[in-house]
């Protein structure tokens, strides 16, 4: 029967090799919070099974599925047959999309990105007192998360930038559209367009950026190649930081969240754990940590689709944090900093950070 | 379905604990087997007397019932092969109540077998048996069941530990086995009547497990030999030595290679490799078991003769092993598991056999298994979508059953009949035992509406 | 009384953000209304201060969420958080189910009610600026 959907002709022989053995329930953050095995990494591979078998259409029907998955990868780190879900996922959104088939808020998020800087369509993002555009050494990135969810994370970053005197510029930027080739779509070549040609004015030679995401889409995706042609290096924010040294301490209890998008996905678990080493004595894991961390919820598309099931996800992952009696959570991606701080409950009393925020937080009680 | 039963049913648990939505069926036509076929709609039930509703609506309406845990079952018998409604227990996963003074951890059946353990880890206890599936298969899937895991040898199974149960019957009445006592003769013992059931005599809504104090320490050491007759020698040494190690697991040529196509272990890649374990409170008295264990192997012509000397590597090891079964299901895209087990003596044979039936038929067989109790694994690889391999797996299996009731074994070990094995109970069941348990699934279920159609119980 | 689809009962204040206030003994009751939980859609995420947390008049103390908006509360008046609907940490949805009921936000200890007076009051201020919003968001 010939291959039908690209899902098919890519990946026809991993999905096969699922043995059904199931494992990947224990790590899933979907089943985790929601017990549905239709939901899981087995689940959808049995789904794609019968499509290709001919026996399901490639519809609406499997949207629910289909489209809900952190992309967190943590099935495939687990998986004993080493069944690559996360990218048989996002190549089967983009067959659904294909055939008209796609969860309604993303389809919302591309025709947003189509006329829009940022997925949630606003239009000011806040000035972070400070002119952008400038010319430096350094630009910053903050990402869509930051500009508009997570600002006061965003300015307390920015403000630790300069305290460290690091010469660095905002730019007007625009979404990267990264997360569009996750749902099905492709990144906006004129937003791209626009991100490089102003960060190239700056004169920059290295783009630090907050958001991991961002940083995968900068260093991966084919459409910012030029950058590396240019000579300009993007790094994440922990990875920049790992070199200075901080003078201000905490006896308080600190925990590492790892992003999904910086842990497993680049493989960046000890530079943000140097850093926080320095500043806190009283430094402890939690049970899912490094390529084992249990996802926030909150990627893949999923808390703008799936918002209640991502907090659900949220939540689960703070139980963790309850567990090692943390006083402090700490992590280096604003989409986990929001997905976290909207799932905390009032009862619980630790605090979400950001590193670089609590760093500037520290520093500012210092001066105080 | 009927609307008015959807409505019955809806009316016992909720709105949204029900489906009929085609993800979910998809899903709840599998389980870790190849056999599928997909229900009618699925329930999730949080309470027993949910349970029992659901049982009595669906033994008046003649209804087939399947109950699930976790899916992660290698025969088939989460499979709802009549259709009718899946019964998904998973939402019922409170830890009740664990007392440590009487020994004993009350739990709803949709714990996670590892939930359990982290319960009790802090309090220096333990659940035994460790099912290599144990992250994410139920401990209602493990009663039902009756799984076994890599401790088998020293500490028997699923059934040792369970005290008492309580059971919905399928026409809905609901009732307890066992005591809460450390031992009881009262009555017929129901308990053991239930444990390994498959789910086919009653629905188990809570479980009293006999909990045992973790030992601290352990030994882990290898040897790895060239010949099965050399390996078979000394499994049944070891039984003379006066000690039983916690674990004792053999890991054959095809297994190794897997694995090492997998990891970054580079184990040999030898005839067989055996993989032991001894535990204790102390350190010398694990060692002083392993050195025991080592002066057989090394009696034995070894090729090479290892201990483990770090945390990192027992853990590697361990995880290896755990991880044989799916790590062999990447060499072809079907793979069938088996567990016949034989008596300790019959071991070599039973190796030697398999290699046999894998030639004649020439068909790829890897084993790996429980070597401290006779407990083998040998998994099948073949092309599922080609007919002539399929065929060819048919007969393997055939003879890979008559091998293992000609030396006075059993069918399964620990993953039970379900559908895969149901052709099969007559080799090894006489016909007046086929009787007795088929006349005692119709005293239980007389309307067969609790996952029927298997473990040959139909005549 | 009813302004096109939209609830708005006329015996409430208004903030002009959307939010309506009613005097509950000493305390002042908040919550959203009809017109900003349709449009918002499904509420997933509501921020409840600590009690005790003074409320400037006009400034941002709390913040709402749904899948795709993110909406700043105002205070209606100067005073001091007297306590929270703790049901909305695991039930936002309260709020679409029932906005002026169940789906309460949040009390508050004025330190003047005669601030009341300068909110959005009476069957006739509340058509005009309910209308007006329907159509600029229209526009949108």
């Amino acid at each position: 029967m010939e291959a039908k959907y690209d899902f098919e002709k890519k990946f026809r022989k991993q999905i096969l090799q699922c043995s059904r053995c199931g494992f990947c329930q224990a790590v899933c953050p979907v089943y985790g919070a929601t017990l549905r095995p239709g939901l899981n990494a087995r689940g959808k591979m049995l789904l794609l099974k019968e499509v290709m078998d001919g026996n399901l259409p490639l519809d609406d029907q499997l949207t629910e599925s289909l489209f809900q998955c952190t992309t967190c990868a943590s099935c495939f780190e687990n998986c004993p047959s080493g069944v690559q879900v996360p990218d048989i996922i996002k190549q089967a959104r983009k067959d659904m999309v294909n055939v008209g088939s796609c969860h309604p808020a993303f389809e919302g998020m591309h025709k947003v990105l189509q006329k829009h800087t940022n997925i949630y369509a606003e239009d000011e993002p806040e000035d972070f007192e400070r002119e952008r555009n400038q010319k430096a050494a350094y630009v910053y990135f903050i990402g869509c998360v930051g500009s508009y969810r997570e600002d006061e994370a965003t300015l307390e970053t920015l403000e630790l930038l300069d305290k460290l005197r690091v010469e660095f510029t905002l730019i007007d930027e625009v979404c990267c559209s990264g997360v569009l080739e996750d749902v099905g779509y492709e990144i906006i070549p004129n937003l791209a367009r626009k991100n490089m040609d102003l960060i190239f004015d700056t004169g920059a030679s290295t783009v630090i950026t907050g958001c991991p995401y961002c940083f995968r889409t900068f260093n991966n995706k084919p459409q910012y190649s030029e950058m590396k042609e240019k000579g300009v290096k993007v790094v994440h924010i922990t990875q920049f930081l790992q070199d200075f040294d901080f003078s201000v301490r905490t006896d308080k209890r600190v925990t590492y969240h790892d992003p999904c998008d910086l842990g497993r996905h680049c493989g960046i678990y000890e530079e943000p754990r140097n850093t926080i080493r320095k500043i806190a004595s009283d430094f402890v894991e939690m049970p899912d940590n490094r390529e084992n961390a249990l996802c926030c919820g909150a990627g893949g598309g999923v808390r703008g689709a799936f918002a209640k099931n991502s907090i659900a996800m949220a939540r689960r992952r703070l139980e963790q944090a309850e567990e090692v009696g943390a006083e402090i959570v700490l992590t280096e991606c604003n989409s986990c900093v929001h997905n976290l701080g909207n799932a905390k409950l009032r009862k619980q009393k630790f605090k979400i950070y950001n590193t670089t925020q609590f760093i500037n937080q520290l520093m500012e009680e210092e001066n105080d | 379905m009927e609307e008015k039963l959807v409505k019955a049913i809806v009316d016992i648990v909720g709105e949204d604990h029900f489906t009929r939505n085609i993800i979910d069926l998809v899903s709840y036509a599998c389980d870790a087997s190849e056999h599928c076929n997909r229900p009618v709609c699925a329930v999730f039930t949080e309470t027993t007397e949910q349970v029992a509703d659901l049982m009595k609506l669906a033994n008046r309406e003649d209804i087939p019932v399947t109950p699930r845990g976790a899916g992660t079952g290698l025969s088939g018998m989460a499979v709802p092969i009549r259709g009718g409604i899946i019964l998904d227990l998973s939402r019922m996963n409170k830890i009740l109540k664990i007392s440590i003074e009487d020994r004993l951890a009350v739990v709803q059946p949709g714990v996670i077998y590892a939930d359990l353990e982290k319960a009790l880890t802090p309090e220096g206890f333990f659940f035994p048996p460790d099912p290599a599936s144990g992250k994410v298969s139920t401990l209602g899937g493990n009663v039902a069941t009756n799984a076994g895991g890599l401790k088998g040898a020293k500490y028997g199974t699923t059934r040792d530990y369970v005290l008492g149960l309580q059971v919905v019957l399928p026409d809905g009445r609901i009732m307890r086995t066992g005591s809460k006592a450390m031992k009881s003769v009262s009555g017929y013992d129901l308990t053991r009547l239930f444990v390994g059931s498959e789910g086919t005599l009653g629905v188990v809504t809570e479980i009293t497990f006999k909990i045992n104090p973790k030992p601290t320490k352990t030994s882990t050491a290898l040897a790895t030999f060239d010949n099965l007759e050399d390996v078979g020698k000394a499994i049944n040494q070891i039984m003379h030595s006066g000690i039983i190690p916690s674990a004792l697991e053999i890991l054959g040529r095809e297994t190794l290679a897997a694995i090492n196509q997998n990891t970054d272990l580079n184990l040999p890649e030898v005839d067989a490799m055996l993989l032991v374990e001894t535990d204790g409170y102390t350190q010398e008295e694990t060692a002083y078991q392993i050195e025991k264990v080592i002066r057989i192997f090394e009696a034995n012509h070894p090729q090479e003769v290892k201990q483990a000397k770090t945390e990192a590597e027992v853990k590697d090891l361990w995880a290896a092993r755990k991880s044989a079964y799916a790590v062999l299901s990447r060499i072809e895209n079907s793979s069938v598991l088996e567990d016949v087990t034989v008596p300790m003596t019959h071991i070599t044979e039973l190796l030697k056999g398999i290699q046999d039936i894998s030639r004649k038929h020439d068909i790829q067989i890897a084993t790996f298994g429980h070597a401290g109790d006779g407990n083998l694994h040998p998994q099948i690889l073949y092309d599922g979508y080609d007919p002539i391999q399929v065929e060819k797996k048919e007969n393997a299996i055939k003879d890979l059953f008559e091998l293992a009731i000609g030396l006075d074994g059993t069918l399964t070990g620990e993953h039970g009949i379900g559908l895969s094995k149901a052709p099969f109970m007559t080799l090894e069941h006489d016909p007046v035992a086929m009787n007795v348990m088929r006349t005692l699934k119709r005293t239980f279920d007389p309307n067969n509406i609790l996952n029927p159609g298997k473990m040959a119980l139909e005549g | 009384m009813k302004i096109e689809q939209y609830n708005m009962p006329d015996d409430l204040y208004y903030e002009e953000n959307h939010f309506w206030v009613k005097e509950e003994g000493d305390l002042l009751v908040m919550g959203m209304d009809d017109f900003a939980q349709t449009m918002a859609g499904e509420v997933v995420y509501v921020q409840l201060p600590d009690d005790g947390k003074k409320l400037k008049l006009g400034k941002k103390f709390a913040k709402i969420e749904s899948g795709k908006w993110l909406g700043k509360v105002y205070a209606p008046v100067n005073g001091v958080l007297d306590s929270v609907n703790e049901e909305l940490e695991t039930n936002p949805g309260l709020i679409n189910d029932d906005c002026y009921g169940k789906g309460w936000l949040y009390k508050i200890q004025p330190s003047d009610k005669s601030e009341l007076e300068n909110l959005i009051k009476g069957k006739e201020a509340i058509e005009k600026w309910v209308l007006a919003d329907i159509e600029k968001y229209a526009e949108e």
